[in-house]
Parts: structure tokens; C-alpha cells; sequence
């Protein structure tokens, strides 16, 4: 059977997020920076959930008490073109 | 500089821009698509009283009210930054940033995938991807497919292909694994689809609803599910049957399936091939929260509103001042709850930049979300109401 | 088979606007003003929009409203432009993303 794929702009598999997960016992920020699931063009929007998940599998407690989403944004949310951060839009 | 800037002309969007206009506000529309409407435009379902539910008639009634009120909406505009600069808003976009005193996050939801070996072949797509592809865009997915994730939105999707001549094979559950959960398990897709049986011409269905409220009887009707499904408007709805894979070299040519047991495990290694062209992955909607979360809202998880959702209260405001939301991002609901959420994010922007005279129109707006939700034909999750209540009442405390 | 949907028992007949032509990898296409990139190259049966940089398998539309990125093509020599958004125009000159050469992927071994 072929892989699983979560990250599709990185294609990073399952398996390969589980491993690391369970290796590292990690946060969902650290399975990130380690695979660079949800790292790809598109900003995590598609897998980022299921990175969450991954990372809270090996839990009993899920916390969702922290007010935050636990895999943070940071602007830009869109890839920008240099032409936009040089003004040339404004032309 | 404008009153306030509307992020996601959908239907939130664009009744929010009608109320906050009618008020005498200075409001402008921006959205990523190429065209106002946001995921109304694709929307067809019958309602129990044999009305169609058009999303293009019911976007177009919004859009008329928008042109005369001569309301902006940039298209084709994307959002990158949203920062408050010396008390103003500023609304960054790849067609240039806008000043605002107040902004109305309404960029509706996102799709999570369920993922499926084999899922990023051409050819495999989310199931929104191919209903904005058959009732907007009129082209067919391909000639025969499956869905894979059966819930409310699939049910109502699949219908919607095979109106436009799509020859739908069947709908699937998705493969066993971390990341299907509940929606690889026949008993808990069953008991879900229950709750939306009056949209289905299902005998079994109109007759399992009352039948499923206890474990046990849960167990008797999947146990007594027929193994090769049943036919709900001539697709086969196959509880008992996974999708393992995705097959093709360069695009989709077929599907894997195995049958599973009631818990949704894999009961033998026996599989079977079909021939697909395309395949429509179903996983549900979450709140799309990446610009509330960049503005600096805060955030509640509720299973029942489809994940993270921005804090606020039911008139629609933010903790961050100036900030509202409205529509899915609020928590996944119809586009109905989602005009009336519109409607008074709009009246109570208004009010907060001096309109007077205009609270009867809020409490009235505030009453017909109460109402719409509790007539939602399309219920996406039992306990909405109940979280709602829970959420505005934590608000109410801050 | 993507087929244009020209009748349907609900919705308005489709009405088609003005045949432009475009082209796609080199090849002259046609379709009808209002597509978009996306849509207008499913009608000319063609799926495959990109291949990804690394592994080099082929990639189509899968959001279909511009969330997951994953039907960018090269547009007029704009890389990045997302097929499923974007209108086609007339003349306008695509291109798909192909595999790239991973000259340092494992300490550059692969090209030693």
C-alpha cells in the first residue's frame, strides 16, 4: 500500500509524524519544526488539525484550556509576492 | 478611512455590509474568490417542505441589496496581515492595505481532510472542491466516483452530484486509523446520520431514528445494517465498507475497499477494486480562525462548533475591541444562522460608531439567529445550541 | 471524463460567454470566458497542474477555493498563482511546476 500522506505541500507521512512524535514526545510545534509537517506553501491549513492530533495521540488529557490555538499563526496567512512588500501593487 | 472593513463576502459577510450600510456606515468587501457568494454560491438542498434551497438565487437577493446601497467588494483580494495601528485597523492584502475603525472577520470554514492513501493523485478532491465544481462552476468531477466520509455535508453533496448527472458509486467510510476517529466507525456514523434521516427517502432510516438514542440499539441497528448498503436516492450508502486506498499512476483510476465490523475494524484481509475516476474526500468543516488568531483574538475548543473558535459573544463581538466575527467562524452552522449573525455584527458595528435608535433591530436580529438555528433543517452537530449557550455565557463573565 | 454541465434539472441552464484560447505547457486550449484556470483545463480533460518540487508526483485542484495551494501553476512568468482562483484570459500563458533538482537533499550525495 502507499504511504500515507498528512503534509501534502511537504509530504510528510504518518508514519513518519508518529515515529517522531513517539520518539520525542513532542509538542505539536516541535513535530512540526521536526518534519516540517505543516510547513508548506499553503500554511498548515490543511493538516494542521491533524497535527494536533498526532502530537496530543499519546495524551490521556487533551488540553484545550490554553485560550490559544496551539499551533500558532503568524501574518502573512498568504504567501506575498515581493512586488506587494516593495509597493509595486501601488503602480 | 473607512467605518469598517468586511473580510469574506459570504453570506455573513455580505448581510453584515447591508445592516452596518443601512446605518449610514462606509463599509467595503474583501475576498480571496473571484466572485461574491463565498460557499453559499455552491449550496442546493431540498428542505423538508419541498422547497430547493438555491445558493446562487439566495447570494444574488444579498448581492442586489449590496448594489444598491453601493457597497465595494474587492475580489480576487487576499488577506494577509490584520494589525491595529494607533487605534486603527489595518486590513493587509496583495491589492493593498486598508485603514478602518472597526473589522468583521467572516471567512467561513475550512475543510479537514481525512487522509487516504493515495489522496494526492489528480482526480481526488474535497467534497466543497467538487459542489463549487458542479453547481457553480458546472463541470463534472469526472464520470463515476465515490465519496469517502459520510456525514450531513457528503449526504447532501452526493445528492448534488447525482442531480448534475455524476454517477456517484458509492459513499465510504475513510480507512481505520489516528486520524479518521469517529468518522471510521459504522455505529457512530449511523447514530450521526440519524439525526439528519427527515432529508433522507430512506425507510430504514425514518424508522432506525427513534430506535438509536441507547448503545444497545445503536449496536442492533448496525449489526442488522444489510452488508452491501442501501440505496439512499440510488447511491449506495456502504456503512460496512472502507476505503483502503486510492489507486492510479498519473490520476485516479480506482478505489481499494475492505469491509470492516461495527467498531470499524478491518474484519479480513479480503478486498475488493472499483473504478473510479474521481473521489470526493469528506472530513467536515472547522472555523477558518487564522486572521482572528492574528488580530490577537482568544480561543475556546467546542467539538459541537467544529473546533477552535474566536471568543465572543452573541452579538458578535470580539474581546479584542473593534474585532468582530461572524458566520462559520464563528462555529459551523447554515448559511441562514449565518445571515442573521451577519445581520447583527452590521446593526452592533453601527451602534458601537454612534448609530442610534437601532437596539429593537438588534434584539429582533438576536432572536431570528435563535430561531433560525433552532428550524435548522441541516443540523451539523446535536449539541450546537447547547455550546453556544456555554460559550456566551463565559464571555458574559470576562 | 470532466464534462461540462449544460442542462440540470435545478439550476439555470448554463450559459457560455465568449471562447477564448490560452495555452497550457505550449499547448493551444480553449474555453470559455468566466472559467478559471482550474476549470478551464479540466475541460480540456487535463487534471495534472503541477508535479511536486521534490518527489514529482502529479498534483490537481483538491480545495478548489484557494486553501490548500496545491493547484499553483505559472502564470504570464507569475509563479505561484493558484489555478482554482484565478479567471482565465485570453492569450494567457501557463505553465505547470515540475520537479526540481535536489542538489543538497542528504549532503548532496544523490550528485556526487
Amino acid at each position: 500500500m502507499s504511504t500515507l500522506i498528512v503534509c501534502r505541500c511537504e509530504e510528510v507521512s504518518l508514519e513518519t509524524l508518529q515515529k517522531t512524535a513517539y520518539q520525542y514526545h513532542c509538542s505539536s510545534r516541535e513535530l512540526k519544526l521536526r518534519t516540517r509537517a505543516g510547513m508548506g506553501v499553503c500554511g498548515g491549513r490543511s493538516c494542521r488539525m491533524m497535527i494536533e492530533q498526532i502530537a496530543t495521540a499519546g495524551d490521556n488529557e487533551k488540553n484545550y484550556e490554553t485560550e490559544t490555538i496551539p499551533l500558532k499563526y503568524q501574518p502573512p496567512i498568504r504567501p506575498v509576492p515581493f512586488g506587494v512588500w516593495g509597493g509595486l501593487s501601488d503602480e | 478611512m473607512l467605518d469598517a472593513m468586511i473580510i469574506g463576502a459570504g453570506p455573513a459577510g455580505l448581510s453584515a455590509a447591508i445592516s452596518a450600510a443601512q446605518h449610514g456606515l462606509h463599509v467595503e468587501i474583501v475576498d480571496e474568490y473571484y466572485q461574491p457568494g463565498g460557499r453559499l454560491l455552491g449550496q442546493l438542498h431540498q428542505e423538508p417542505d419541498g422547497e430547493w434551497w438555491n445558493g446562487i438565487e439566495e447570494t444574488e437577493k444579498l448581492l442586489e441589496q449590496i448594489e444598491s446601497l453601493h457597497i465595494t467588494i474587492h475580489c480576487s483580494t487576499s488577506v494577509y496581515d490584520l494589525q491595529k495601528v494607533n487605534k486603527k485597523w489595518v486590513t493587509y492584502t496583495d491589492q493593498g492595505n486598508w485603514e478602518s475603525q472597526a473589522v468583521l472577520i467572516a471567512t467561513g470554514a475550512t475543510e479537514s481532510p481525512t487522509p487516504i492513501p493515495g489522496w494526492t493523485l489528480p482526480g481526488v478532491m474535497s467534497i466543497g472542491a467538487a459542489q463549487v465544481l458542479t453547481n457553480v462552476q458546472r463541470i463534472q468531477p469526472g464520470e463515476r466516483g465515490v465519496v469517502i466520509g459520510v456525514n450531513v455535508l457528503s449526504f447532501a453533496i452526493a445528492r448534488e452530484l447525482q442531480l448534475a448527472g455524476v454517477d456517484v458509486a458509492g459513499m465510504l467510510l475513510p480507512p481505520p486509523h489516528l486520524l479518521s476517529k469517529s468518522e471510521g466507525v459504522p455505529q457512530e456514523v449511523l447514530s450521526s446520520l440519524l439525526r439528519f434521516s427527515h432529508l433522507a427517502p430512506s425507510v430504514l432510516m425514518h424508522r432506525g431514528a427513534p430506535f438509536v438514542k441507547g448503545r444497545l440499539a445503536k449496536n442492533l441497528v448496525t449489526a442488522f445494517y444489510p452488508e452491501k448498503g442501501m440505496g439512499v436516492w440510488g447511491i449506495p450508502l456502504q456503512l460496512r465498507r472502507t476505503a483502503l486506498e486510492i489507486k492510479g499512476k498519473n490520476q485516479v483510476e480506482g478505489i481499494r475497499v475492505a469491509k470492516v465490523n461495527r467498531k470499524g475494524e478491518l474484519r479480513n484481509a479480503i478486498t475488493h477494486d472499483i473504478d473510479v475516476d474521481f473521489v470526493c474526500i469528506a472530513g467536515g468543516l472547522s472555523p477558518l480562525a487564522e486572521l482572528a488568531a492574528i488580530a490577537g483574538c482568544k480561543f475556546i475548543h467546542e467539538d459541537a462548533l467544529g473546533g477552535y473558535v474566536p471568543v465572543h459573544n452573541e452579538k458578535m463581538e470580539t474581546a479584542v475591541s473593534g474585532l468582530y466575527v461572524a458566520g462559520n467562524i464563528t462555529g459551523i452552522e447554515s448559511a441562514k444562522v449565518a445571515i442573521s449573525q451577519g445581520t447583527i455584527a452590521g446593526l452592533v458595528i453601527a451602534k458601537s460608531l454612534g448609530a442610534r435608535m437601532i437596539n429593537g433591530k438588534i434584539n429582533e436580529a438576536l432572536q431570528e439567529v435563535e430561531s433560525r438555528r433552532a428550524a435548522a433543517t441541516i443540523q451539523f452537530h446535536p449539541h450546537v445550541i447547547s455550546s453556544r449557550e456555554s460559550l456566551y455565557k463565559t464571555k458574559k463573565t470576562q | 471524463m470532466n464534462k461540462r454541465i449544460y442542462t440540470h434539472p435545478i439550476l439555470e441552464n448554463l450559459s457560455t460567454n465568449e471562447e477564448i484560447s490560452f495555452s497550457f505547457n505550449s499547448e493551444t486550449l480553449s474555453a470559455y470566458k468566466g472559467d478559471t484556470i482550474a476549470t478551464a483545463l479540466l475541460a480540456n480533460q487535463i487534471r495534472t497542474l503541477r508535479y511536486h518540487e521534490e518527489s514529482g508526483s502529479p498534483r490537481g485542484i483538491y480545495c478548489n477555493i484557494g486553501h490548500c495551494f496545491e493547484c499553483r501553476v505559472t502564470v504570464n512568468d507569475y509563479p505561484g498563482i493558484r489555478a482554482c482562483l484565478t479567471l482565465v484570459e485570453e492569450d494567457m500563458v501557463i505553465t505547470s511546476g515540475k520537479k526540481l533538482p535536489q542538489p543538497l537533499k542528504h549532503g548532496g550525495e544523490e550528485n556526487a
